[in-house]
């Protein structure tokens, strides 16, 4: 039942996945107050490819990302792989660009010296990592912002700025976490068109985590759904609307099926965690 | 990490660190047979506060009543005063000049003063105790009584709460946490305060016996008389830290 | 604007302040033992300028020296306790013990060790500083927020680059904290380690003053003391505002 929507499409992509994950677990905690916050993860992306990433809340979404990123292990069951390249514990630091769920930038730092701190680690100079930083910021929207300090900008600049960030941080997967989820309505829809525009001129790899079901039409090539705690994949579903995409695009008739199919299975889990969270 | 549960590691951590510290002492002064007036060994500190029990504690329950007496009032001065600073925000304008100019005072300075005021009874040591908790829990108190934001602030007062009931629910519960900071600060400069001011001037305390040994050049019983009032004092904290646990239980 | 910055400033309050004891204690008829008037406190000022000026250098120097040396090794000792978890559980909580050891008592005993010099009151300036500069370096090296600690190491920082570019800046406003305090308490430190002897300051003219009861001179100093400590705070806040002006979120 669980996997009788994986999409025949997927299974005939035979192109060599850039990240592949391959029965992944993760499971906090002494044996016996286990929680497994991951179980049995497998998962293939493209180059070039956005997949986005909804499950409840709670699910192990961050968990996941975390292993990409090489923050933390994954338990010795599966294995990560980038570009084929099976990857040790802790090996895929520096190599993935990753934004996580809050913007965490840093109040001691104007906006472009924000935007630059990975250049720095990576030991670019600092005209140089400037240099680039500033050929980015009419892209981005944050021109005249250069010499501003974080707690002078609104959510969704700052949310811009972390953006930035992750960008310079030129890696060819990149990883987002709810980048927009805490924005309004109307600032988020602003930024998925421009995420998509940018997306569309550096063609990274992304994976973008999100909660919300028509930002992960509208964005992705590709939705995976995850199941309730223990987050496992339940289903991924092909999105073929034609690109560039416009903001119509949400009313037209294919989006609203895909919408109505996903919704069923999101909302069968979303159950899962509401009715374990009452009688916990 | 004050409210973090303390395991047997950190135990056995502190326990190892003092034991070493104690041998390094004890053997240091033993090796190099350094004389009792450049520092005297541990275990013959240890033998004085034994010999002269009577006399240290006499003292030392004097200087904490004292101290204890202080740091009852001013604390109740310092949190009266930015109660009524919260309630009549005018009054700011005149009593925090004349607190910070006091404050910018050190301390110490008034301890002459204070005993040509108060004599060089307990009045005086107490005065000092208060002079040296008071400015700083009433800058903890006021700051924490100003945390709430706007937004609680008229949530209270959309359900018809007035002054009184916004500072008694909201205000003062939001600054429980800098309150007690601030006593905490204030504890230790009042002990040091008092036994300040009894090295200048009093019928009794540690700072006394303190006093009259350096006259007398017994450093044995100096030593003695200050790692008791250290342990008291250490006494007094512990105290404090169990009634922050208990006021503050939200953290 | 300002006159905004005045107003707020202790500047008038001062000046009110100095025209009420002006006129209260003659008009009270207040002993001059409690509160002599002022006319007689500046006549004792202007009496002693000479003194005044060289006990406020030497206290000056004393307390300047001493906090120095006692921030540049508090801070030391503050990295030390952050990078080894070890020192942290086993003497960490003897340093917050020492800290409540009335160590002006010691203040005979340091003398005999360094002399009746300047050195003996920067030790007694250093040693009072020292220790709250090094738990506040401790706390706030501790405050850097994983999260961010996460994402530098996404970056591929070396731990190296995490202390620089991240614990560090976050500690610095803890760390400013604790350098206010080490600041006062090395004042105090200073003008308490001249009771033990010595010729010069502002602390052994407090001890002249009381032992002769002279209470307008008593009052020259206290206010003197004043003046120094302002100064002095001054000085840290103009710094404080000028490099360190966020707030841990
Ligand atoms: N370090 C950890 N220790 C213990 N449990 C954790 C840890 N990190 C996450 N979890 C648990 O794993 C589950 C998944 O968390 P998370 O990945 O943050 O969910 P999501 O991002 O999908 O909302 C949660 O139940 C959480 O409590
Ligand atoms: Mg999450």
């Amino acid at each position: 039942m669980d996997s009788s929507m994986a999409t025949p499409s997927i299974a005939a992509d035979h192109r060599p996945a850039h990240l592949q994950l391959i029965n992944v677990w993760k499971r906090f905690g002494p044996p016996e107050r286990q929680t497994v916050a991951v179980r049995n993860v497998d998962l293939a992306i493209q180059p070039g490819e956005f997949v986005t990433l909804i499950g409840p809340s709670g699910c192990g979404k961050s968990t996941l990302f975390n292993m990409i990123a090489g923050l933390i292990a994954p338990d010795d069951d599966g294995s990560i792989l980038l570009s084929n390249k099976v990857q040790q514990d802790y090996g895929l630091l520096g190599k993935v660009a990753f934004m996580p769920q809050r913007d965490l930038l840093f109040p001691w730092r104007t906006v472009i010296d924000n935007a630059t701190l990975p250049l720095e680690i990576e030991g670019v100079s600092r005209k140089a990592a400037r240099a680039r930083a500033e050929a980015l910021f009419p892209e981005f929207g944050l021109e005249g912002f250069e010499t501003h300090y974080p707690h002078q900008l609104s959510g969704g600049m700052r949310q811009r700025v972390a953006l930035m960030r992750t960008f310079l941080f030129e890696r060819d997967l990149v990883l987002l976490d709810e980048p927009f989820g805490a924005l309004d309505a109307l600032t988020r829809s602003m930024m998925q068109r421009w995420l998509l525009d940018v997306w569309a001129k550096h063609r990274r790899t992304v994976l973008f985590i999100t909660h919300d079901i028509d930002e992960a039409i509208f964005l992705g090539d590709k939705v995976v759904v995850m199941t309730a705690r223990p987050g496992t994949i339940k289903c991924a579903e092909r999105i073929n609307l034609p690109r560039p995409r416009a903001a119509s695009v949400t009313t037209t008739g294919e989006f609203i099926d895909i919408k109505r199919r996903l919704l069923a299975v999101v909302e069968e889990e979303s159950l899962k965690t509401f009715g374990g969270a009452t009688l916990a | 990490m004050v409210a973090g549960g303390v395991t047997w590691r950190d135990r056995l951590a502190v326990v190892i660190g003092l034991a070493t510290l104690f041998i390094v002492w004890q053997a240091a002064t033993m090796l190099f047979a350094v004389p009792d007036y450049i520092l005297p060994r541990p275990l013959d500190i240890a033998w004085a506060i034994v010999e002269r029990r009577e006399q240290i504690w006499r003292a030392l329950l004097f200087t904490l009543a004292e101290t204890g007496a202080g740091f009852a009032i001013g604390a109740l001065i310092g949190i009266g005063l930015a109660v009524c600073l919260v309630l009549i925000p005018p009054c700011e304008a005149v009593v925090m000049p004349l607190a910070v100019a006091i404050n910018a005072v050190p301390s110490v300075a008034f301890v002459p003063l204070a005993l040509i005021w108060f004599g060089l009874g307990m009045g005086s040591k107490i005065a000092m105790a208060v002079l040296a908790i008071a400015f700083i829990v009433l800058l903890n108190a006021l700051s924490g009584l100003k945390k709430p934001e706007q937004g609680h602030i008229d949530l209270m007062r959309s359900f018809g709460a007035g002054r009184f009931g916004i500072l008694w629910r909201l205000r003062l519960p939001a600054a429980m946490p800098s309150i007690v900071t601030g006593l905490r600060v204030g504890l230790g400069r009042s002990t040091i305060a008092v036994i300040v001011a009894e090295m200048l001037g009093a019928y009794d305390g540690i700072g006394q016996i303190v006093y009259q040994s350096t006259a007398q050049v017994d450093y044995l019983s100096v030593w003695a008389a200050v790692l008791t009032a250290m342990l008291g004092s250490l006494a007094l904290y512990g105290c404090l830290v169990a009634i922050d646990r208990k006021l503050i239980w939200w953290r | 604007m300002k006159r905004d910055a005045l107003l707020r400033s202790p500047l008038p309050m001062l000046v009110v302040l100095a025209l009420a004891w002006w006129l209260v204690v003659p008009a009270l008829k207040i002993e001059a033992r409690y509160l002599p008037p002022l006319g007689a406190v500046i006549a004792d000022a202007r009496s002693v300028w000479p003194d005044l000026l060289a006990g406020f250098w030497r206290t000056l120097l004393e307390t300047v020296i001493g906090f120095f040396i006692g921030a540049a090794l508090g801070i030391a000792a503050g990295i030390g306790f952050a990078q080894w978890r070890w020192l942290e559980r086993g003497v960490f909580p003897i340093f917050v013990a020492l800290q409540s050891v009335p160590v002006i008592a010691f203040g005979a005993i340091v003398v005999i060790w360094f002399g009746n010099t300047l050195a003996s009151k920067v030790v007694i300036a250093l040693y009072l500083a020292f220790f709250p500069i090094a738990v506040n370096t401790l706390r706030g090296l501790q405050e850097a927020d994983p999260q961010r600690m996460a994402l530098m190491r996404s970056f591929g920082a070396s731990s190296r680059q995490m202390f620089l570019k991240l614990s560090l800046p976050t500690a610095l406003p803890t760390i400013m904290i604790g350098l206010k305090i080490g600041l006062s308490l090395a004042l105090a430190g200073a003008i308490v380690g001249e009771w033990f002897g010595d010729t010069v300051g502002l602390g052994v003219m407090l001890l002249q003053a009381l032992y002769f009861e002279q209470v307008p001179r008593l009052w020259v100093l206290i206010l003197t003391c004043g003046g120094l400590g302002t100064l002095l705070y001054g000085g840290a806040g103009l710094i404080e505002r000028r490099f360190i002006w966020w707030r841990a979120e």
